[in-house]
């Protein structure tokens, strides 16, 4: 999918349009942003946005997420982490003596 | 004032211009100075007068915000001033400008790169060869230089256009990063001037609601429960009266005996027209 993002109100008020305009094209609008569908027609209305309003709309591509993307021992971690019994516990305290990975170590795996 | 009109010089706190054909806005706007004509020669107004610098019975008026600007006027100031010069400089000292970004070059497959690594692994396989075998090499050895040739120049161009991508990322990410701190600082302004609106209004609410209950010739139906929703030319007077009013105000209504009159309520200079 295409994500579009506003950087200004012209830019924003001209992303509604578009997706108004091209309903089938879109597949969610949120405030400032859209995901448009991945078609030559969405990248074109994602271009004329671009065009016309330069470096105040960011285009990025988005691919499908699921859990099963990610390695095993990243799932496992947030199950653990959610299933905790006391809601205050930071993840730093919860890890530190379980087989965990601390947060510097996922935050230093790229995916 | 010094007011020069269809060749007539007149002066002082009043001027009636009701006998000659000018239009209250054009004296209006050659009060701020908008305009060279009527010439004009007296005190410069203040922002009060961009809401209420001429009260006549079509105007409109945005009531809660020329009020707050009236009590500014009379040297109200708030608790939130300071943040709010604060906001206004960090606002203006960012740069808004849009970066000029690396040209955008065709990205190189990498695909192509590979193969053409494979070729010159082959045809150096096939020089060597031939080279073992004392077989003619020189065809051979030109296809190597000119496959190794163009494998160097795709790779430089893959590389360049790698950089040119990452440039033109990292810039636009800098850029918008600028824009969206651009919004909260604006968001944060408009909510600090929201809150000394608010002050302000507190402020001076008690005096333009006395004023406006003295505004004349306000009939009982036109009087409102609350003093803001009053119609545009008695809430602009009550707001008049209680701004500081050094240059003329435009009136074109028939509130008042006389432009004298006006002047002495308003306590302003007036031009009736």
């Amino acid at each position: 999918m295409l994500l579009v993002v506003t950087y200004t109100r012209g830019a924003r008020r001209d992303l509604r349009n578009v997706c108004r305009a091209h309903e089938e094209s879109v597949v969610r609008q949120f405030g400032r942003a859209a995901l448009l569908s991945a078609t030559e027609f969405g990248a074109f209305q994602a271009l004329r946005l671009r065009e016309k309003h330069g470096l105040d709309v960011q285009l990025e591509r988005v691919r499908p997420f699921e859990p099963e993307d990610v390695p095993a021992h990243v799932r496992e971690a947030a199950r653990a982490y959610e299933d905790r019994e006391v809601a205050s516990t930071p993840y730093r305290q919860f890890a530190s003596g379980r087989d965990l990975p601390t947060a510097e170590q996922l935050r230093g795996e790229e995916l | 004032m010094k007011l020069r009109v269809c060749g007539t010089t007149y002066e002082g706190q009043v001027v009636d211009l009701r006998s000659h054909p000018v239009a209250g806005g054009d004296v209006a706007t050659a009060v701020r100075g908008a305009r060279p004509l009527p010439v004009v020669d007296a005190a410069s107004p203040g922002p009060v007068y961009n809401y209420c610098g001429r009260i006549h019975p079509a105007m409109g008026l945005r009531t809660e915000t020329a009020l707050a600007v009236a009590a500014r006027s009379r040297g109200h100031g708030t608790a939130h001033d300071d943040a709010i010069v604060e906001l206004r400089e960090q606002l203006a000292d960012l740069e808004r400008a849009e970066p000029t970004l690396p040209r955008a070059r065709e990205p190189v497959d990498d695909a192509t790169v590979a193969d053409l690594r494979e070729r010159v692994a082959a045809t150096r396989g096939r020089l060597e060869a031939r080279e073992t075998l004392g077989a003619e090499t020189e065809a051979v050895e030109q296809r190597l230089t000119e496959t190794a040739g163009t494998l160097a120049e795709r790779e430089t161009e893959r590389t360049a256009a790698r950089q040119s991508r990452r440039q033109r990322r990292e810039r636009a990410r800098e850029y918008r990063d600028r824009q969206a701190e651009c919004r909260r600082l604006a968001d944060r302004l408009a909510n600090r001037r929201r809150d000394a609106r608010r002050e302000l209004l507190d402020r001076v609410a008690d005096d333009y609601a006395a004023a406006l209950d003295t505004v004349p010739g306000l009939p009982s139906d036109e009087s409102p429960e609350d003093p803001f929703d009053a119609p545009p030319v008695p809430a602009g007077l009550a707001i008049l009266r209680l701004a500081r009013t050094d240059a003329p105000v435009v009136v074109e209504t028939d509130r008042f005996r006389s432009p004298a009159a006006a002047a002495d309520w308003l306590d302003a200079p007036v031009v009736r027209c």
